[in-house]
């Protein structure tokens, strides 16, 4: 029997791996937008093309949308509600039935009124998210988006939310316990 | 010096999971002289690889085989569950012991007393506090006040609470056996960077290792625990970290591997002398699987707090801790500080749109407060092994069924109602409490302790009634769930386990 002992698991490993291929296609994002200075939903969707992810144009650009819709936060470029989709589609990408689910997701939200989703105004935006929240999609999709929205360094700044510290030793000595408005002698 | 045990050898204790239960065990059997193998199927991580980022360390340290039913949240990875507990780690009181003679009958349940009294288990929890870190135990000072804690004691004394405090956790509040003090980093339940919060990946592994009676294979699976025609384990068969399935002899096997794995493993051990599984002949196995009573209460306070700065869990409450019925229900709860990130805001906090996302904007005006209750057993709250699907390993797929008993929903209603009151007295305003059933991280039953073979799967020792040399070692053993969070318990009670062991070996009755 084998008596290897490893620090890390293959499973570490291939996390690891899919990060760096993140950080690539991060970069490719960022360096295909300065090499020809097009608006932030097009360099995104050029990255995440580069992925292979076969999603349309529209389903995108309506996901992005419902993005903001969820979480809207007027402070925040629609670039971070696009890098947000793209984390998940890059962290999807080979997975078929997730992708089929966010085509259904655009038919769904196109099928409430006369126009297209991407065409309606704000509040007949939301209207059609609250007729489809019941369906399976919009809890898959608004997990995705929660999660790596909320883990967004740019809504972490709107937040006062400050990370991450063990790099920066903690709280103990940056603010951990200190609180001046309990009632007198707390 | 670790050791290398060859497959063969048959001197060897087996111990299947490296966690609270599995770690302690193998560690204080290692120390007695006693040689052992610990099977653990998830990776070996060094604190190198423990980062502040909950979604990768999900990665790293979940237990993400296929279940069906509502989710428990577990960790496959040395250390097991002690790499994400928050490291609250109260006693159980005296009364929680004898849950059916305090309580009485519980319309619905299968309340049973322990086989074992907390005079019996004191000096263990004395121990397992030592060697945990324990704050305000020993020589330990109280835990470092944390704002979230703050606000819960200010809160609490205005309500009226009196045994509010902030020690009791398992995260050395100053340097203690070799691990530093802690620097309030937060991320408790991504693994602990630097070591300060009690987990057997760093404090019972090496110091098992270092024993040279000890041999920790990891990525190793446990499929099968065989035994011989008299009733006697023989052997455990696991898939090695190769992908080979290969069985390593022993005389005498513990299993660990948290509740629902410890289910599987008994159930799937099937054979034609106990055809119903190990341990089962009463057909216990798998019942009497217990969550806690579980609330979030978040609130948004009126200014500032600053939540994420510090320990996830920092103190507690204890008032509604005791057995007072007329609450309308039988056993307490606790009431924790406890604080999450952002994203972990919003599994609890649903919703979306507008009020979500400004609500969302004051953030660090949060503050939050975790409760754990007393979860009485049911027959009905199970977990069983379905009949068909198989998953990557080729075991069947756990199937956990659980619904509150309205002994607990009644519980829960009650500490919404005073964590509500708790931070409207200082003018906060509640945004979310909890509703039903929750994600479970508590797990306890499906092997308990019982006096009588017929109510239960293992004795006081937590040696299953039906086979000599076969014993159980984790939360599974747990006749009922107190109100406590069980990992102390759990510690406690392999200790004990471990002192039994080694003097039935020294009768070679093992």
């Amino acid at each position: 029997m084998s008596t290897t002992k490893t620090s890390k698991s293959d499973s570490v490993r291939q996390h690891q791996l899919a990060l760096s291929r993140r950080k690539f296609l991060v970069a490719a994002i960022a360096l295909s937008g300065l090499a020809i200075g097009m608006p932030g939903l097009a360099i995104v969707r050029r990255a995440w093309a580069q992925s292979g992810t076969p999603l349309e144009d529209d389903v995108y650009r309506a996901l992005v949308q419902m993005a903001r819709r969820l979480y809207p936060y007027a402070a925040i470029s629609d670039e971070v509600y696009a890098e947000v989709l793209d984390d998940v589609l890059t962290a999807t990408v080979d997975d078929e039935a997730f992708v089929e689910t966010l085509r259904s997701a655009e038919q769904a939200l196109n099928s409430q009124q006369p126009s297209d989703f991407i065409d309606l105004d704000t509040d007949a935006q939301i209207k059609s998210m609250r007729a489809v929240e019941q369906m399976s999609f919009f809890a898959t999709i608004q997990g995705a988006v929660k999660f790596r929205l909320y883990n967004h360094p740019a809504i972490w700044e709107l937040l006062d939310y400050e990370g991450p510290s063990y790099q920066r030793g903690g709280y103990l000595n940056r603010g951990a316990g200190e609180i001046d408005w309990l009632p007198e002698g707390e | 010096m670790p050791r290398e045990y060859e497959l063969t050898d048959d001197s060897v204790f087996v111990v299947i999971g490296s966690g609270a239960g599995g770690g302690t065990l193998a560690n204080e059997l290692a120390q007695k002289g006693i040689d052992v193998v610990c099977l653990e199927a998830g990776s070996r991580l060094a604190l190198a690889d423990i980062e502040n980022d909950p979604g990768l360390m999900n990665q790293r340290m979940n237990w993400n085989d296929r279940r069906l039913g509502p989710p428990v949240w577990l960790c496959k990875t040395v250390g097991g569950t002690t790499m994400r507990w928050s490291a609250l780690a109260p006693r159980f009181q005296e009364h929680e012991f004898r849950p059916r003679t305090t309580y009485g009958h519980l319309q619905g349940t299968t309340l049973v007393d322990w086989p074992v009294t907390l005079a019996e288990l004191a000096p263990y929890y004395e121990k397992a506090e030592f060697n945990m870190g324990v704050s305000g135990t020993h020589d330990l000072p109280p835990s470092f006040e944390t704002s979230n804690f703050k606000v819960l004691r200010a809160g609490g004394r205005k309500i009226g609470y009196k045994e509010i405090t902030s020690t009791r956790t398992a995260i050395n509040p100053v340097a203690h056996d070799g691990r530093p003090g802690c620097l309030q980093i937060g991320f408790c339940t991504s693994g602990c960077r630097i070591a300060a919060k009690w987990s057997t990946l760093y404090s019972e592994i090496p110091k098992a290792e270092s024993t040279g009676h000890f041999e920790l294979r990891t990525n190793a699976m446990a499929l099968k625990i065989v035994h011989d025609d008299a009733g006697s384990v023989t052997g455990v068969v696991y898939k090695d970290a190769d992908g080979n399935t290969v069985e390593q002899k022993a005389r005498a096997v513990a299993v660990a591997a948290n509740v629902v794995e410890t289910t599987r493993l008994l159930l799937s051990s099937e054979s034609s002398k106990f055809p119903d599984g190990l341990g089962n002949s009463t057909g216990h196995v798998g019942r009497n699987y217990m969550r806690h009573v579980f609330g979030f209460t978040l609130a948004s306070m009126p200014k500032p707090v600053n939540f994420h700065r510090g320990t996830r869990i920092s103190g507690y409450i204890r008032d509604e801790a005791y057995h007072n019925p007329e609450r309308g229900f039988a056993g307490g709860y606790l009431i924790e500080a406890m604080a999450l990130d952002p994203a972990g805001v919003l599994e609890f906090y649903g919703g979306w749109g507008e009020s979500t996302a400004a609500t969302m904007e004051r953030y660090d005006h949060l503050a939050g407060a975790f409760v754990s209750g007393e979860d009485p057993p049911q027959a009905s709250n199970r977990i069983s092994l379905h009949p068909t699907e198989r998953d990557e390993s080729g075991l069947p797929v756990p199937v956990i069924d659980y619904a509150l008993h309205p002994n607990s929903a009644a519980m829960q209603q009650h500490a919404n109602r005073k964590t509500t009151e708790l931070y409207e007295s200082l003018d906060g305003k509640v945004i979310s409490t909890s509703q039903g059933v929750a994600v479970g991280c508590h797990n306890m039953g499906v092997a308990r302790m019982s006096e009588k073979p017929e109510d239960g799967v293992t004795n006081r020792w937590g040696q299953t009634h039906d086979l000599p040399n076969l014993f159980v070692s984790d939360g599974s053993v747990f006749t009922s769930s107190a109100a406590a969070n069980p990992t102390l318990t759990i510690v406690a009670l392999a200790i004990r386990q471990a002192d039994h062991i080694a003097e039935r070996m020294r009768r070679r009755e093992l």
